[in-house]
């Protein structure tokens, strides 16, 4: 085993490296993830160099950067990783909601899935659910409605089906399954106040928000901090499951903790992209693959309107004797 | 004696023998001749007598025969011998004289009144010199006609013997009336005068006249005929007879002349068994009836009616000569029911194509046809087709026809056939090709359908079908929806439109056509034909021109075949149906080396959900255009799509997508979009992920600069980030081909928890191992002070006898020495 020492000595570093508590706890997880991904990758990753490897993998682990492109078992795999997508994906499409457009639930799976290939549909119809209550699934979000929506969703995914299910037992009238003290009569008394409301829609805040206390105690997944859901449900007298979320979604505090993505004021703003960005567009407009004068043109007066991008001229036909030069081709494209 | 004859119809010229033939017939008194055409027995009694007396001596009397008024007359009369002589003549030369198609009986066109006639006036005088004559020696064969012709009315002219043989009536025109008047006994006379009878005259005293002249008269009803049982020539042309019904009971009668009449239809003839010329030409008939017993019916006119159809001609087992010029006849039947049909004569009608004159072809008999005068007669090749039609035809439209013309039609007929075996063929093929797509579409339906319902539970499975119901409806009626108004097809209207996809789409021509290449809808490819490439049940490869077409999964083979330099280096289109667009992708690098001039691409019902989708496209390398049709393409109903397209495919310098051209606006909104995505993927992503992200190439490129990199440890990542280029941002966006065997995946699933067994224990050891480290170290922090303590008070132990250390000392090191 070459890379036995090397290992262990990287190991050492990357405790160093180590910022976050969510994220000691899962270094063992990284870990594994590290040496799985190198033994998959083996030629090429020896071939990059292993230490290199380790060290970039964990670098990048530190910024936030690693779940680029990664498969969605591994996104959702730990609050770092969750928290790093969401920032990415913020900082990837901001753009777009910028433009200001609204956009199809369809469209922004198909968003996620360009930095995460096999992102389950599924999840983002979820998170689309809280902004459009649960109906009129075909409507267009807007992206910053979807943005806090989805880090919900995404980041507590699994505390939201609990509260789920706590929501329905509520609904339905049962005792919910949790670990509130039994011998308070109040709950009792409370629950069949409920049965009594039950026309009305939602369920009574305070049982709720005891329930969730409840849950926030014994749950091993990430939760908002009870100050959070007690600030939001404290206002209200009733609530139902997806007011619950709207309201969780709009909750800056809430937002803070998960520290992924800005402040709603702050949502489009991204000046270092911004530079990037307009440095790119100058980059197009002038780039050799825009290769007729229409372009160079197009530049430096304001952008001609429905203009053609170059003139039709035909491109030269490739005889098929020439066939080798695919490489050719394929270098045409920088 | 011909050029007196009024050649006013057309058909006069060749109906001069025809008259004289008939004339004939009117002297012999029925057929003497035995008719080769129809070698029936000669049954007249009239005829036989004659003959027999003819055949020893003319002027013999047979007195065996006491009813033959010429033998009880012969004796006496020189002046009738004439009609003997000649009949005589007849006998001796109806081999010579009758050439059986020609001369006998043939009502040659419709014999035109003035041709038909002859003029009363004209015979008598012309009559007079063979009439004086009484030597048959002198009739020779070549003027026999013409001979027996006048020699005939001769007979009847001689006023003299009038009344004592009333064997021949001409009461043709008023002066012949007259002239009968004064001779013969009228109890009817009519005013006519001048102009003629106005009704039949009630003839006594010639209960055996034959022979009995007409024409030209004014008579309406055919009356007071019923008791001239023995007449065999009834001559009422040119009159006013509206209906047939006097004649019912004329049972001998042979002949029956009828033209130029009134008469409106064809009834009353039931008796007249014997019947061997009718003549209604030039009547109002509209139909042929009623005349299916006369089976002795060897001539019959019906030129110059009203008659639409040829039919009702069964049992007309003799006839051989079919008249029925100048009518509107559009459709021939039944005419292979008349077998000894020799002659027929269809000019001046309405006949449109040849398969009109189907039955003609069935009739073994028929030589001699005319067809000019109608719509088909307008046709190119047209005798060759007639030919065609009816192969034992010797004479058409009155000229003979050429063994060359025969030739012709042989060849006409081949290529006819062969044409006609192509268009099967091609129809053959069409219905083949219908039905494969149709079934491509089918399957294409199932698919969808089975692919809808587990994108639920399936999270790798096509995410795009939930949440657009539209697309799943649309493309139901996807095929009915499409004619093909770009069928190049020149064959005959005969085989039915059917309806192939394809039409729809913008048809792209190639952008090294010179005219106007890129027009989307100039669809029309010329002449340039269907070629079927791969055709099965259920999908169909064809290469249009410059465009390819495949429908079904399955022609994705198509491209796997061997191409030929000239057609792959022709294919500038590849238009995808019905397929999967995950099962084209592993195909489109090789397109690209496949087909070097290929500029557009067109996606019909492909199932393009998502955006990542799009990316693969990238594999085609260079692309002038791209069509994602909206039907069967969810992916255009996003959107972004276009933007990400342009985007993605930046390299390609797309001029046109979906058939709008793209502006620099377009690109540079799209740079805004997506610009960002690429720049962080470019920048942050870890370098180490890239290399597995990126293809062959551009991973080398990649490696290059990580190694240029790693030998000057200069740039930033940052800048290094920038150094990749952009088109490495975009290069990251790829859609992962699937492997689609299950089994790789087996395997890949296996290998990978092997892997992760692997791990695991690798992780527990080095777990282990850290843990022992760390114990390890935690002993040792513990017992260090101690340890130290121990250390010091040796030291100090030793060192306390400072000369014997000292001393202990040197002999170490001089030992060490």
């Amino acid at each position: 085993m070459l890379w036995f020492g090397l290992l262990s000595k990287r190991k050492s570093n990357t405790e160093l490296i180590i910022f976050s508590p969510a994220a000691e706890t899962n270094v063992l997880f990284y870990l594994n993830d590290a040496v799985t991904q190198l033994l998959e990758h083996k030629e090429e990753y020896i071939q990059f160099g292993v230490a290199r490897y380790f060290a970039e993998y964990f670098s990048s682990v530190k910024n936030g950067n690693h779940v680029l492109f990664r498969e969605f078992s591994y996104v959702k795999a730990t609050p770092h990783n969750r928290a790093s997508f969401l920032r990415i994906f913020w900082r990837c499409f901001r753009q777009i909601g910028k433009n200001g457009d609204l956009l199809a639930v369809l469209e922004y799976c198909s968003l996620l899935q360009l930095i995460c290939p096999d992102y389950p549909p599924e999840m983002v119809q979820s998170a689309a659910k809280i902004v459009l209550i649960d109906d009129a699934m075909d409507c267009l979000v807007s992206f910053s409605d979807f943005l806090y929506a989805f880090q919900i969703q995404f980041y507590y995914g699994e505390f939201l089906e609990s509260v789920s299910v706590i929501y329905q037992d509520l609904l339905s009238g049962k005792s919910p399954n949790t670990v509130i003290v039994p011998t308070s009569t109040s709950v009792e008394h409370l629950v069949s106040a409920v049965e009594d409301e039950a026309s009305q829609e939602g369920v009574d805040s305070t049982l709720f928000t005891q329930c969730i206390m409840g849950l926030c105690e014994r749950f091993k997944h990430s939760h908002p901090s009870p100050a959070a859901i007690r600030d939001i449900l404290e206002n209200t007298q009733r609530v139902s499951f997806y007011g619950f979320l709207i309201a969780m979604a709009r909750n800056e505090k809430i937002s803070q903790e998960i520290g992924a993505l800005p402040s709603k004021s702050d949502l489009l703003i991204d000046p270092e992209m911004d530079q990037e960005l307009e440095r790119l567009i100058a980059q197009i407009s002038i780039s050799p693959t825009s290769n007729s004068s229409g372009s160079a043109a197009g530049l430096r007066e304001p952008p001609r309107k429905a203009s053609p991008r170059k003139s039709l001229h035909p491109r030269k036909r490739i005889e098929m004797e020439s066939d080798g030069s695919t490489e050719e081709t394929d270098s045409s494209e920088n | 004696m011909r050029p007196q004859r009024k050649a006013g119809s057309g058909a006069a010229r060749f109906l001069a023998p025809t008259v004289n033939s008939y004339k004939l017939h009117l002297a012999a008194v029925k057929s003497l001749v035995p008719d080769k055409v129809v070698p029936r027995p000669l049954d007249l009694q009239v005829s036989k007598g004659l003959t027999k007396d003819i055949a020893g001596d003319a002027l013999r009397i047979n007195p065996a025969k006491p009813e033959n008024r010429l033998a009880a007359l012969s004796g006496t009369r020189l002046a009738h011998s004439p009609a003997l002589a000649f009949v005589g003549d007849l006998a001796g030369l109806e081999h010579a004289m009758l050439p059986p198609p020609a001369a006998c009986g043939a009502v040659m066109g419709d014999l035109g009144p003035q041709s038909y006639r002859v003029h009363p006036r004209r015979l008598t005088q012309s009559a007079g010199a063979p009439g004086s004559q009484s030597n048959t020696s002198h009739v020779t064969a070549g003027d026999v006609i013409t001979a027996s012709a006048l020699g005939f009315p001769c007979g009847g002219r001689s006023h003299d013997d009038y009344a004592a043989l009333p064997e021949r009536l001409d009461l043709d025109r008023s002066d012949s009336y007259q002239c009968f008047r004064r001779n013969c006994v009228s109890k009817h006379s009519p005013a006519g005068g001048r102009r003629g009878l106005e009704e039949c005259p009630l003839l006594e005293r010639v209960e055996k006249l034959r022979l009995l002249n007409l024409q030209h008269n004014r008579i309406s009803c055919m009356r007071n005929l019923e008791h001239l049982r023995w007449l065999v020539f009834l001559d009422l042309h040119d009159n006013r007879i509206s209906h047939l019904y006097g004649v019912s009971t004329l049972t001998s009668l042979r002949v029956l002349m009828l033209g130029k009449n009134r008469i409106q239809r064809i009834c009353g003839l039931e008796k007249l068994t014997n019947l061997d010329v009718l003549d209604l030409h030039c009547n109002e008939i509209p139909r042929i009836e009623n005349l299916s017993h006369l089976s002795e019916l060897r001539v019959l006119n019906l030129a110059g009616n009203r008659i639409s159809r040829v039919e009702g001609l069964r049992g007309l087992d003799s006839l051989a000569e079919l008249n029925l010029r100048r009518n509107v006849i559009s459709g021939v039947a039944e005419v292979d029911r008349l077998p000894c049909l020799r002659r027929l004569f269809l000019s001046s009608n309405c006949i449109g194509s040849f398969d009109d004159l189907a039955c003609l072809g069935e009739s073994g008999s028929l030589c001699e046809l005319t067809l000019d005068g109608n719509p088909v007669a307008q046709e190119t090749w047209y005798r060759q087709a007639a030919l065609r039609c009816v192969p034992h035809l010797r004479t058409l439209d009155m000229k003979r026809i050429t063994e060359e013309e025969r030739r012709m039609a042989c060849v006409l007929a081949r290529k006819e056939d062969e044409k006609k075996r192509e268009t099967h063929k091609q129809a053959v093929h069409k219905e083949k090709r219908r039905l494969a797509i149709r079934n491509a579409a089918q399957q294409w339906e199932e698919l969808k359908a089975c692919l809808d319902l587990p994108t639920q539970n399936g999270v790798k499975e096509e995410v795009s079908s939930e949440g657009s119901p539209t697309h799943s409806t649309a493309h139901t009626n996807g095929l009915a929806q499409d004619p093909s108004p770009d069928e190049p097809r020149r064959v005959s209207p005969l085989s039915a439109p059917d309806c192939p996809p394809g039409g729809s789409e913008n048809r792209l021509r190639s952008s090294s056509r010179p005219n106007s290449p890129r027009d989307p809808r100039l669809s029309e490819a010329g002449g340039t034909s269907v070629q079927s490439l791969s055709l099965s049940d259920s999908h169909l490869a064809e290469l249009d021109g410059e465009m390819l077409r495949l429908f079904g999964p399955g022609a994705l083979e198509a491209l796997e075949r061997g191409w030929g330099v000239q057609t792959a280096g022709a294919v500038t289109t590849i238009a995808f149906r019905y397929i999967s667009f995950d099962a084209i992708i592993p195909t489109l690098p090789r397109i690209r080396v496949k087909f070097p001039n290929l500029a557009h691409l067109v996606f019909l019902e492909t199932n393009i959900s998502r955006l990542p989708q799009l990316a693969a496209l990238a594999q085609v390398k260079r692309l002038d255009q791209l069509t994602i049709h909206p039907e069967g393409n969810p992916v255009v109903g996003l959107a972004l799509w276009r933007s990400f397209l342009l985007y993605r495919l930046h390299h390609f310098n797309l001029q046109k997508l979906n058939g709008v051209e793209v502006t620099m606006n377009d690109v540079i909104a799209a740079e805004r979009l997506f610009g960002t995505l690429g720049h962080v993927a470019t920048t942050k992503t870890p370098r180490c992920r890239l290399l597995l992200l990126l293809e062959e190439s551009r991973k080398r490129q990649l490696q290059f600069l990580l190694e240029g990199r790693g030998r000057r440890a200069g740039p930033t990542p940052e800048e290094d980030g920038r150094q990749l280029g952009e088109g490495l941002s975009r290069a990251l966006f790829n859609y992962p081909v699937r492997d689609p065997s299950g089994d790789g995946q087996e395997e890949g699933a296996v290998d990978a928890s092997r892997r992760a067994e692997l791990v695991q224990r690798y992780l527990c050891g080095l777990v282990q191992w850290a843990a022992d480290t760390s114990i390890k170290g935690e002993a040792l922090h513990k017992l260090w002070p101690s340890m130290f303590v121990e250390m010091v008070r040796d030291c100090v132990l030793d060192m306390r006898d400072r000369p014997a250390f000292r001393q202990a000392s040197l002999s170490r090191l001089t030992h060490t020495k």
